[in-house]
């Protein structure tokens, strides 16, 4: 009896349930489907018919496969070196050295933090394509000039430069602020020159951050795809995705290849993230300092180079600042103004946002025709609205189903410190990190694809809308890893003694979590789940890997008005409505940022501190309009 | 009151507490003193329940509470770090427990605001977050939320250690002060051995786990029971060979005389040892001044009050005088 009643528990059958869909997760949603993968590449058949489990690495090299993964070999070794440079002198112009205007500067810099992906490279593309404003102004000033000069391998580089250094801004930044000044100041009583300081105090301490950092933008690299995709670079991630759109008709084997391709990737990956965590392992000190100074900014003293650095800083904040201003001007701009890509200071409108209108042209044979509601704004525009309808659904979806997985994981995993279960739950939510995204989301297409898988009820998940609850699976298992250690590192920040203090007061383990701890990492979860859904509101990887037309995100969607602009007088505002895209993108990102880093960091003593201010300013408020309506009595009175 | 019986306390293979004995009478303030890992903290989270120890009891009175529930136990404990809860306002901090037992709304607020009189927190702190409090404050919040649920007994761990040493002294005195008031039986953990004397009815010295002594202050500092427990509680010197020999001290035994009983430039006491020594250095401390003296190949300390007439300077002579009585004397330790 008393056995029984055991088995019964409430706890006991929490612990069985979430046992069994941690382990359900794992299997059926991160290692079955990639393993899935890897034996796509083995089980080939030949023309006789046989198995031929070399015949794709056979391919592999008599064919022209090798050079995508050169393509992306080269992106990313160009990229860590570029990047690093755009990205370290812009963290030490406006962090280290007094360059003046360096608050306006840095938000310039920080513009990639707001918009991203598709959506940059169709504003680069703005600015810089064949018809592009800077490119047709180029035309116009150096006869000869190639229009075409924005596209493929420098393309992407220049574009991915700029686009890859929001890390930079976060985390070399926070990694440059937290230097002890002090160190530097004694460094130049010690004698050495500010340009030594630089080099033998400070860029030490920086190492490591910079390591990292590295280690992100290789792989960045490696596994781009949007702006491969819309600049035309043959790399690695835009072939997978041809490829498993692909049928054997077509080609050879084109799902295994896609596979080799992504197992490829996934080996780079893995061996990348090894080094690093190894690296980081070895554990590096930014500061021994239980006192840190404040570091204050360095002039530069040599007046050649100050001025030189002040030219080099404002270049670098046009070229991040243009491709913004002018979308976001010509966001609010007529078609014909952004077909010619010339502000027109008439033509100012709303119409790329909200509303319809009617478009009127010329045939070919000089008759006017009318094309009716063939201009519509972005909130008016059935496909783009759909794009952004389910891309929100699914990424707050996804964003949310990642937070409370991981909030379960990791108090889990506080409580069995040391012991071996929780090892293994957290190294298995951090599985997905070794995997590149396409890897995951080609698995899923691949191994989904068909009614036998026996634990999803067989039932074909790409199939129509299904491929909804694959993209959510798809978003939540990516997010996982990131969301574990920014989490995890939330309940660091939990003071043991607390728990012991809510035991001591009488609360259960339950009443423990929802109020004490859930309360204290609450604003780092949601700010996990913002960043999440930020970044998968406007994913394109993902979703154009599944390449659905049940699942077409919003950045699928934007992606789409490059080519759909003006066909016939169809879609004649697309580039409008990209622009106007862009900028709505801009908003949400800024004001989840806003919410995350603004409002949602905030304690409880600076949130009652607000209130507080507010009561007043209203009090006063309030008793400044009291004596108002006597007055006007008085006035009454008099008249 | 509270009674600890041969608890012995393990971690893995590691034994924390080798059978601590300990007797706490009803309203006494009791300190555990010691070095840091001497397993003062570990007894006190044994008599919390945080801590199962593997063999022993721990009674409070008479009645076996070592395998109660942490919650059932009705102990108060205020931790080193305070733990208050920082996403919740002051008033919530001390009402949590209170809300945990069911009160209702009406008898939460009264006890709530009864005991934030008595820890001196006003309404309008009782509104704020726990972080707009300063560290002496947040100290009351710590205590006041302790004592809200009416528990027989208070542990305090380390409470004063994250302030600094002039709100730590101003505290102290409040802190003694609230415990006499309440009247509470006090169990507080300290490794300052200066807080230890000024507060406790007693003391348990500890070390490597085991307690060396249980005394008043006066009995821990001037009788004091062990080698360790002469050496941890105030400076002291010990003297050596040839100080010993003049004073036909056994060679076989250690011996020690605290600063404040060596007896400089007086006349000699009678039974007193008195030798010639020359000032080394001093330390000035304001109420009192330090002094390095070398006598017979030795260096003794000594205080003197600073009366602002006899001040030494290096280099000068003068008398040291011993009393025998002074000396504590201890079996030389195994080890040793």
């Amino acid at each position: 009896m008393t056995k029984k009643a055991s088995w019964l528990k409430p706890e006991y059958i929490w612990k069985v349930f979430g046992i069994a869909f941690f382990v359900y997760l794992f299997f059926g949603f991160m290692l079955l489907p990639c393993l899935n993968t890897i034996t796509q590449i083995f089980t080939v058949k030949g023309a006789d018919g046989q198995t031929d489990p070399l015949a794709v690495i056979r391919f592999f090299f008599a064919g022209n496969m090798p050079s995508y993964v050169w393509n992306s070999l080269k992106l990313a070794i160009c990229l860590v070196i570029t990047v690093n440079i755009v990205g370290v002198s812009i963290v030490l112009l406006t962090e280290y050295f007094d360059i003046k205007g360096a608050k306006v500067l840095r938000l310039g810099y920080m513009t990639t933090l707001i918009y991203s992906g598709v959506a940059l490279v169709t504003g680069y593309l703005f600015l810089y394509d064949s018809n592009g404003m800077l490119t047709s102004w180029l035309v116009k000033v150096i006869p000869g000039f190639n229009k075409e000069w924005f596209s493929g391998f420098r393309a992407v580089l220049f574009t991915m430069t700029f686009a890859c250094t929001s890390n930079h801004m976060l985390f070399l930044r926070n990694a440059i602020r937290n230097i002890d000044y002090n160190t530097v100041e004694a460094a130049r009583n010690l004698g050495a020159k500010p340009f030594k300081v630089l080099l033998k105090v400070v860029f030490p301490t920086l190492i490591p951050t910079l390591f990292s950092l590295t280690v992100m933008t290789f792989i960045t690299g490696l596994c781009a795809m949007s702006a491969p995709t819309l600049l035309g670079y043959d790399s690695i991630n835009p072939e997978i995705v041809r490829l498993a759109g692909s049928s054997v008709a077509d080609e050879a084997f084109p799902q295994a290849r896609a596979a080799l391709l992504s197992i490829i990737l996934a080996m780079f990956t893995i061996i990348l993230l090894t080094t690093l965590s190894s690296y980081e392992r070895k554990g590096h000190y930014l500061s021994v300092s239980k006192t840190k100074a404040k570091l204050v900014k360095q002039k530069i003293q040599n007046p050649v180079v100050n001025v030189l650095a002040h030219i080099y800083a404002y270049v670098l904040f046009l070229i991040y600042m243009t491709p913004v201003v002018m979308i976001v001007l010509f966001a609010f701009q007529n078609y014909p103004a952004i077909r010619a890509k010339s502000l027109d200071m008439n033509q100012w409108t709303l119409i790329n946002f909200f509303g319809q209108q009617d478009y009127e042209f010329l045939t070919n044979r000089g008759k006017l025709k009318t094309r009716v509601g063939s201009i519509s704004g972005l909130f008016a525009n059935a496909d783009t609205v759909g794009g952004i309808r389910l891309s929100f659904v699914l990424s707050a979806i996804a964003a949310a189903l990642a937070c409370v997985i991981v909030v379960v994981a990791v108090n889990y995993i506080f409580k069995n410190k040391n012991k071996k279960r929780a090892t293994v739950l957290e190294y298995s939510l951090l599985f997905p990190w070794l995997l590149p995204t396409i890897l995951i989301c080609y698995s899923y297409r691949t191994y989904f694809n068909s009614e036998n898988v026996w634990y999803v009820f067989n039932t074909n998940l790409y199939w129509k809308e299904n491929v909804r609850f694959l993209i959510v699976m798809a978003y939540t298992v990516v997010k996982l890893p990131f969301a574990l250690r920014m989490i995890k590192a939330a309940f660091y920040a939990i003071d043991e003694e607390l728990e012991d203090a809510a035991r001591n007061l009488g609360a259960s383990p339950l009443v423990t979590f929802l109020k004490v701890k859930l309360p204290i990492v609450l604003p780092s979860v949601l700010a996990v789940f913002a960043l999440n859904f930020n970044a998968l509101f406007t994913e394109y990887d993902m979703s154009a890997t599944f390449h659905s037309s049940y699942g077409k995100s919003y950045a699928m969607v934007i992606q789409n008005m490059c080519a759909e602009e003006g066909r016939d007088g169809y879609n004649v505002n697309a580039s409008g409505r990209r622009c106007a895209s862009t900028v709505f993108i801009m908003i949400v990102s800024g004001l989840i940022l806003y919410l995350v880093y603004g409002v949602g960091a905030r304690d409880l003593g600076e949130r009652l501190a607000i209130r507080e201010k507010r009561r007043k300013r209203w009090q006063k408020l309030s008793r400044g309009s009291t004596p108002a309506p006597r007055t006007a009595r008085r006035g009454r009175a008099g008249a | 009151m509270i009674e600890l019986k041969d608890i012995i306390v393990k971690f893995g293979d590691f034994e924390a507490l080798h059978n601590i004995n300990v007797d706490v009478q009803e309203g006494e303030f009791f300190t555990f003193l010691g070095p840091s890992g001497c397993g003062k903290t570990t007894t006190l989270r044994t008599i919390t329940g945080f801590i199962e120890p593997v063999s022993g009891t721990v009674s409070v009175n008479g009645r076996d509470i070592t395998r109660v529930p942490i919650e059932k136990r009705n102990i108060g404990i205020v931790f080193q770090s305070y733990a208050l809860f920082p996403s919740m306002t002051v008033y919530d901090n001390i009402a949590f427990g209170l809300k945990i037992q069911k009160l209702s709304k009406a008898e939460i607020d009264k006890k709530v605001r009864d005991i934030a009189q008595k820890v001196d927190l006003s309404d309008e702190q009782l509104k704020k977050a726990v972080s707009q409090l300063s560290g002496g404050q947040q100290q009351r919040v710590a205590i006041a939320r302790a004592l809200v649920t009416g528990p027989s007994i208070i542990c305090m761990d380390e409470p004063l250690s994250n302030l600094d040493a002039k709100l730590r002294v101003q505290l102290r005195n409040e802190l003694k002060k609230m415990q006499r008031d309440f009247g509470i039986t006090t169990i507080y953990v300290t490794h300052d051995q200066e807080e230890a004397l000024t507060l406790s009815d007693r003391i348990a010295v500890f070390n490597k786990g085991y307690i060396e002594q249980i005394g008043t202050p006066n009995e821990i500092y001037n009788h004091s029971k062990t080698e360790f427990v002469c050496n941890f509680i105030g400076d002291i010197n010990r003297l050596e060979e040839t100080i010993c020999g003049e004073m036909k001290l056994p060679e076989t035994r250690h011996h020690f005389v605290r600063l404040e009983r060596l007896r400089v430039n007086r006349p000699k006491d009678e039974g007193e040892l008195q030798m010639q020594g020359t000032i080394e250095s001093r330390e000035y401390y304001g109420l009192y001044i330090k002094y390095y003296i070398r006598v017979d190949g030795q260096i003794l300390k000594a205080i003197e009050k600073n009366d602002g007439i006899n001040i030494y300077e290096p280099g000068e002579t003068v008398t040291v005088g011993i009393h025998p009585a002074d000396v504590m004397s201890y079996d030389v330790p195994a080890e040793a």
